[in-house]
Parts: C-alpha cells; structure tokens; sequence
C-alpha cells in the first residue's frame, strides 16, 4: 500500500512539474542576472556598459531621468532586455501612426539605441 | 480581485494607455487589451504641488493604469516617473485596510465604531479634565480641501481651540509669510502661463528638475525652443537642473541674502530699474520703519558684489552677471522652493526675490513673475487658502479678526465664541507641548511627523507618552509605531475631491473605484467623530463632498480668493480653475493685481489711474521693497562641525517613502541612501566613494554610504531625506523662522568620519 502511494505521489509531482515546465515554457519571462540589488540600476551599468549610460544621458530620456526601469522594468518582479513597443506608449500614447503607410513593426525601428533618436538623425 | 495577477501587470506596465483609447498603433503590438471594458477617469496626481492632470484607467473595480491627461493645460499628457506608477501604490501590501487599537503594545484589529468611540470618549475626557487645548490636530498639504475643512471645523469650530496645524507649516509658510509682507495677500500674482512667455528664470533654493520634474519639462521645452531664453541658478549644490542651466552661483548654505541685495543694488546703478513703476507701485521698509527709495539705495550700498562675494563664497564678476542678466531680460520668472523657505530666514529670503521683480517692474506682465513652487498637491488649496494652521481660517482668514470669527462660525453653525482669537500652537511648538504634556491628545492626518518633523527623535517623546490617533493609508510608518489608534483611510482614487496646486488652480478628482479593505475617506472618518464626540448637529448634514465644497466656496465669495463660481458641477467639466473665480461664468484669473483680476478690475477708477497694478492687500495699494539684514543660518558650520549639511529629494521618491517606496521600479533606481560628498572633501578625509561614514550633528548621528560626487561644493554634504532606515532628520534642526515657524531643514553644522 505504501509502495503504491509513493508511486501515485510521485507520479502526481511528476505530472505538477511537467505542468509547471510548459508555463515556463508558454511564458517564459527574461530574468536579470542576480546582481547586489541594493545597488541602483544606474550605478551599477555606468560599470559594465558604460556607452549605454553614455548613450542614455545625451537623449531626451537622459534629460529629464527617465531611467532605465522606465523601458527595461525594475529587473527583479519585471525584466525587459530588449523592451517592446507597449513599453513607449504608455508614456507616448498620443503618438499614432497609421500602420496601411508603414512598414515599421515596432518604435525601436527608427528610434534606435539608447539615445532613442529619430533614425540616429543628430538632432 | 477580478483581475489575473499576469493580466494586471501586464496592463499596468504601460500596454493599457494606449490600448484603451481604441486606437491601432502600429501592426504587431499588443492591441486594445482593456479597449472593450476600460473607462478613464480625470484626476491629479497625488504628488508635488505642479498638480499635473492624470487620467485614471479602471476595469472592473480596480485600477489598472495611468496616464496624463492631454487635456491639462499643466502637464498637456506628460508625467514624472512617480506619477507613472501611481496606480500600483493603490494595491500596495502595505495599505492599512482595518482600524486598529493598540493593546498590551500590539495592534489588534478593531470595528470601526469601536476605533471611533475609543478616540472619541478619549478626546472627550481630555477636553473635559484639561481644556480644550490639550487636544491637536496635525494635517497634511495631501489632505483634500474637504478634509481639512472638516478637521478645522471639528477643532476650532467644535473642540474649541487652534491647536490646527499641517505639515505645509514645514515647507511653505515661509513663501505665505513672502508673499503676506510684499504684496499683502497670499499665493502668486501669476501662472504657469507665464512660463512661455519668460525670457530668464531666476531658480532660487529649487532644484526644479527633479522635486518639480514637469515644470522643469516645460523650462526644457521653452529654452530649446527659444535658444535666447537664459536660466539663472542660485543654489548650493549642482543638480540635474543644471543641464540647463545658463549661470549658477554656488552659495554657502544660508548665506545667499547678501547676493540678492548685491543683484538689487547693481539693478539700481545700472539703470535697471523700472522708476516709474517703482514710484507708483512700491513703498520701502526695513524690519523698523517705512524708508524712502534713497534710504533703500543707502541701505543696499553695504552690498558690494565683494562684500556678498565674501560672504556667499561666489565671484563678485558672477554676481554682476546674475544681475545684468536678470536686467537685461525683457521679462523674468523666479521660481524657488524648499531651498529659500526652509531656513530661519525664509520670510526675508523670498522678500528679497521679489524685490527684484518689484524694482525693475518684472511683475504683473506676461512672462514676468515671483513665482513660489509648492511641495505637496493641496498644500495651497487645503491648508493655505482652507485655513489649516492654527492662526488661519477658510477663506485666507485669521482667527485674530472678530469678523473672520463671525463669518465662519455663521457658517459652521457654531457659537463664534467657540473660535479662541488666540493663535495655537505651530507645528514644532505643537510637538513639544506633547513632549511636554501641555497637550494630550492628537489627531494626525495623512503625513508622518515621526520621520518628518526636523530634529525628529527629539518630538518621539511627547508621541509615545500622549495619546495619539493617526489615520493613514499606509502602514506601518514611523508614526503610527507611536499610535494609539490606526484608522485606515480612503487613498487617492477611492475619494472625491479639490486639489488646489501652485497656481491657484482648483481641480477636481473623482472617485473611481471603491476604497480598498473597510478604508474610508477622511472627511468622513472626522464627520463621524464629530458626531460621535457630540456634535451631532454640527456634522450630521454632510452627506456628500459636495455638500463640503460648497459650503467651503461660500465662504471664498467675496474674498480675493474667490471660488464661488467653481461648484463641484463646472470643475467635473474643465481642467481646473484659477481663483479668484467669482462666477460661474468667469473664466478664471490668470494675473492678479491687474487688469483682468475681478478685484483690480472692481477698483475705484481713482485708484487704478496711472497704475498697472493695485497690491488691494496693502492699505495703499503698493507692494513692499524689504530691506532685510543678511543673516546666516541659525547654526553655521564651525571648528568642531566644520560642513554644511543640506537634505532634499530624489526624482524617484516622495517624502517618507510611504508611496514610492511601494514601487518596484522606483526602488530599483535608488533603493537606499547616501550622504554627497565633495571629491575635495573626501580625498581630505580618506573617504572613499561607497564607504559606509557617520554623519554627525548636535542632534544625532547617521551610519550612511559616502556617494563621492562634485554635486555638492567643498564644506557642504547632501543628504536624500526619504529613508527611514537612514533618517535625515535626527541630524536636522529645528529652529524656526521667527515669522512664519518655519524650520530650518536646509542648513545645519555637521561632521563626517569613516564609519
């Protein structure tokens, strides 16, 4: 008796991992390298990618400090490496583009890098 | 919960705004997520006093977006990265969802009729066995108007005695005492409108960018627009505002009075001044007695650009050029906040800006102003213009006029001498009578003095020993540790109500969704004391905010803050109005003291002849130029406390992080504090960026990580106040000014060693 109900637990765990790897699987959100979080997104990238920062500061975005958190999540409940359209319109939400006279799929086409400018024009 | 965890974070991450308008963005995105079920809400936002326009997105009962609101004339759709998460704060864990009463040193979930019979018998028995002013009320500049009306009532009007103040007393009664001594009536003359219109902006003690971030976007806009356009800084420390920035004086902590008298006498000599307008519409003054104009140049001659050079730490050719500038510009906007008003002198420090704008006529023009920025959303709309401190009534009335008495008892239905003439207790004199046991029983309202009072461990005293109700959003803070009594409150959204921001405007929120747990909203947890406490009559009849703000606006009618054409009906419609507003066909005012202000305009033709403004809070009609002397701060650095320790904010957060401290992402971009120290500084010491150091003053010590940076000038430290793990204020002081009780936060002596 005890032997079976070992096999009918296992095999229930067996059934609750699998169950637990397809939504990984089906959703399957980025996550941040485990870092200090007690350190600031800001500080700890103006080390390690620095020409980002850089980037970042001489933008718009620099200019009024919408940090990086704004587009990338705050890395720990939420984590968007290469962020998408939806993470603009919230702010832009009265930008419309009519999509029949356009080929561009997302605001990353022509606002490219961190510096976010209208195809790397100067200004 | 009728949403999914997944679905509202998925919303909530910004997909929603867009989406809900119906409109198809680009192909392949995410597409009208909510667009089938969503509604938007007009509201603001609950932080600073720029009261930018947000437009709230609701499913089912709950929010699940924000975004701004384009129709604003303020923010035209932008927001700060605060107001960007202001819905999450809304379902934090840390919301206070039952009343509480402390038993045996715990908190134990109560009813609210148990909650409000305690605090009631209570408040009663202290009233009978010490008089009413054993009792006090503590309230907040994020209180709505019809909250703190309702409190004043229930104090002054019920209780019987002034002990009414708010925590606007820590940051804008010094810009009240300004502007009360120079134009003789309270708040500005102008508008944002005038930002626009602005060639120069002084900043003064305001580091815009960051505490005033969408009044700093419209500074950005305006200047890259109008490359001619020049921003003229005077502050201690360099800050984001500084990008910016055309000239920056870095002055000593405390000691920029001598610059702006330095400014006035260059204006003067070199031909800036507005003579004819100094002669129609200015008398002079110092601290004694009336001067004439040759008395006030005499007076400005101790201040040589050398001498206010020896005394500030600036270059003497730097403030010759901060006066040409400012000369030189055909229209000027200063702007200041915490900076000026945070200091012993802080009445005479915003005198001394508005001097300038009064001796070369840069005031009552479009685009030229003395403009105050605020810290909280309805520090001017509840506190200021509703009459919560403890000398003022509604209406920008003051408890010491028998007629003022008389036209708010009539109102409130109360015997007028149940209002004491006598001025109460100011907020730090209020925090030591409780430390001292003069009071014994007090009400707090939407703010958190444990942390926030200046020299805060010194007033934990008087917290723990007396009786102490604290109703709040949130908890815990550092004040309800000290409660009594918790009682959970209504948050942002869960309420209607008037938010009144920096530029007189009056702006309507709506309740959008029902208040989280058993919360209520304020004005009605103190209607129910009221009633519970005996005065029944007193209270029973208000039955909706509306019934509140429109007994409030009659009391405005006639007065020069007039909001009697603003009723609940015409502010659900318009983004807000601009008081004096004296019908409901008016439009709003744009310039007081000219033409198109109803007062000026209501003048005697004799009056207004040949004049393009009338100061009508002056027996004469003039403005006051103030000869002040130059005072330092109240403790200057010395051998054994050698740096000038100044505290303020970060873009991210907010006040005692009770909001943004719920918000992943805003922790994420600064998730502790630090103390900023000059390189210079720092080399001198052996203190290396990222030690751990201890601040020390004559109030207390902080163990804090050293940010080593060129922010702040050699002899100065800076640090963000937020944290309660890292409390600014055990190590700030708190002498007040004199005439507007106003601590001094932004200066006191201090020392640094490695931890």
């Amino acid at each position: 008796m005890k032997f079976k109900l070992s096999i009918i637990a296992g095999l229930l765990l067996l059934f609750i991992f699998s169950l637990n790897l397809m939504a990984d699987k089906q959703e399957k959100p980025a996550k941040h390298a485990d870092v200090d979080w007690s350190v600031s997104c800001m500080e700890c990238h103006q080390e390690v990618t620095p020409d980002a920062v850089k980037e970042w500061k001489s933008s718009k975005h620099g200019l009024m400090n919408f940090g990086c958190y704004m587009c990338h999540g705050d890395g720990q409940e939420e984590f968007y490496p290469q962020p998408g359209t939806e993470r603009c319109i919230g702010c832009h939400s009265d930008y419309q583009i009519e999509p029949t006279q356009t080929t561009v799929k997302n605001c990353f086409d022509c606002h490219k890098g961190h510096t976010l400018k209208f195809h790397q024009k100067k200004d | 919960m009728s949403l999914k965890r997944r679905e509202f974070i998925k919303a909530s991450a910004a997909a929603a705004a867009a989406a809900s308008i119906g409109v198809t963005l680009m192909p392949g995105m995410e597409k009208n997520l909510f667009a089938d079920s969503m509604t938007w809400h007009k509201s603001v936002c609950r932080y600073c006093g720029v009261g930018c326009g947000m437009m709230i997105g609701k499913k089912g009962n709950k929010v699940v977006a924000v975004k701004g609101d384009n129709e604003n004339t303020i923010n035209n759709g932008h927001l700060c990265v605060k107001a960007f998460y202001l819905h999450k704060v809304v379902y934090a864990k840390t919301r206070l969802l039952h009343p509480m009463i402390k038993k045996n040193g715990k908190f134990v979930k109560a009813s609210w009729d148990e909650a409000l019979g305690l605090v009631a018998t209570k408040f009663n028995e202290l009233r009978k066995q010490y008089g009413p002013d054993a009792l006090a009320f503590y309230g907040s500049g994020q209180a709505e108007t019809e909250e703190t009306y309702m409190a004043n009532k229930l104090w002054k009007g019920c209780i019987g005695t002034n002990n009414v103040e708010g925590n606007p007393r820590l940051c804008m009664a010094s810009a009240v005492g300004g502007y009360l001594t120079s134009f003789g009536k309270d708040e500005p003359a102008g508008t944002y409108e005038d930002i626009e219109k602005s060639n120069l902006f002084l900043l003064v003690g305001s580091n815009t960018a960051e505490a005033h971030p969408i009044v700093f976007e419209r500074l950005v806009r305006h200047k890259s627009k109008n490359p001619d356009v020049k921003i003229l800084i005077i502050d201690p420390r360099k800050t984001p505002t500084d990008q910016i920035a055309d000239l920056h004086l870095f002055v000593k902590p405390g000691w920029d009075l001598a610059v702006i008298h330095a400014m006035a006498r260059i204006l003067i000599k070199e031909g800036y001044a507005d003579e004819d307008f100094i002669k129609k519409h200015v008398n002079f003054r110092d601290n004694k007695k009336a001067l004439t104009y040759e008395e006030y140049k005499q007076f400005l001659e101790t201040f040589t650009p050398e001498y206010a050079a020896k005394i500030s730490g600036v270059s003497p050719d730097e403030i010759v050029k901060a006066a040409r500038m400012f000369g030189q510009a055909k229209t000027a906007m200063s702007m200041w906040t915490m900076g000026l008003n945070q200091r012993t002198r802080g009445v005479w420090a915003n005198n001394l800006v508005t001097n300038l704008h009064l001796i070369t006529g840069k005031i009552g023009v479009p685009g030229s102003d003395s403009f105050s920025l605020t810290g909280q959303p309805n520090a001017c709309g509840g506190v200021r213009e509703g009459g919560g401190l403890c000398h003022l009534l509604p209406g920008h009335r003051v408890v010491k006029k028998p007629a003022h008495r008389e036209a708010v008892a009539k109102v409130w239905g109360v015997p007028a001498s149940n209002i004491q003439p006598k001025p109460g207790k100011h907020t730090v004199a209020m925090f030591d009578a409780l430390n001292k046991g003069e009071i014994k029983g007090i009400y707090i309202m939407c703010t958190n003095p444990a942390q926030s009072l200046p020299n805060a461990s010194k007033y934990w005293k008087g917290l723990k020993e007396q009786f102490v109700v604290v109703a709040e959003s949130f908890f815990p803070t550092a004040t309800t540790e000290y409660a009594d009594v918790v009682l959970p409150a209504a948050f942002w959204s869960e309420k209607v109500g008037v938010y009144g921001c920096t530029e007189r405007r009056s702006q309507y929120m709506e309740k959008v969704v029902d208040p989280q747990g058993e919360a209520r909203w304020d004005a009605f947890i103190l209607r129910d004391l009221g009633i519970k406490m005996g005065f029944k009559k007193e209270f029973k009849k208000y039955k909706t905010g509306e019934d509140i703000w429109t007994e409030y606006i009659g009391l405005t009618k006639g007065t020069d803050m007039d909001l009697s054409g603003a009723p609940y009906s015409r502010l659900k419609k318009v983004r807000g109005l601009t008081w004096p507003v004296p019908s409901e066909d008016h439009p709003g005012t744009y310039k007081r003291y000219t033409n198109g202000d109803p007062l000026f305009d209501a003048l005697p033709a004799e009056k207004k002849q040949g004049r393009r403004m009338y100061f009508y809070g002056k027996p004469d009609g003039k403005a006051v130029v103030w000869a002040r002397p130059d005072k330092g701060p109240e403790e200057p650095t010395d051998a054994e406390y050698p740096l000038a320790l100044s505290t303020g904010r970060v873009l991210e957060h907010w006040h005692t992080l009770t909001m943004t401290g719920t918000v992943p992402e805003l922790n994420r971009a600064v998730p502790k504090a630090y103390v900023e120290i000059n390189p210079d500084d720092a080399q001198k010491m052996g203190i290396d960026n990222k030690d751990q150091v201890v601040v020390e003053t004559r109030r207390g010590k902080l163990k804090i990580e050293a940010r080593v940076i060129d922010r702040p000038e050699p002899g100065t430290i800076f640090i963000p106040w937020h944290w309660k793990e890292w409390m600014a204020n055990i190590l700030t002081i708190d002498a007040v000014d004199p005439g507007s009780k106003e601590p001094e936060y932004k200066v006191c002596a201090a020392r640094i060693r490695k931890a």
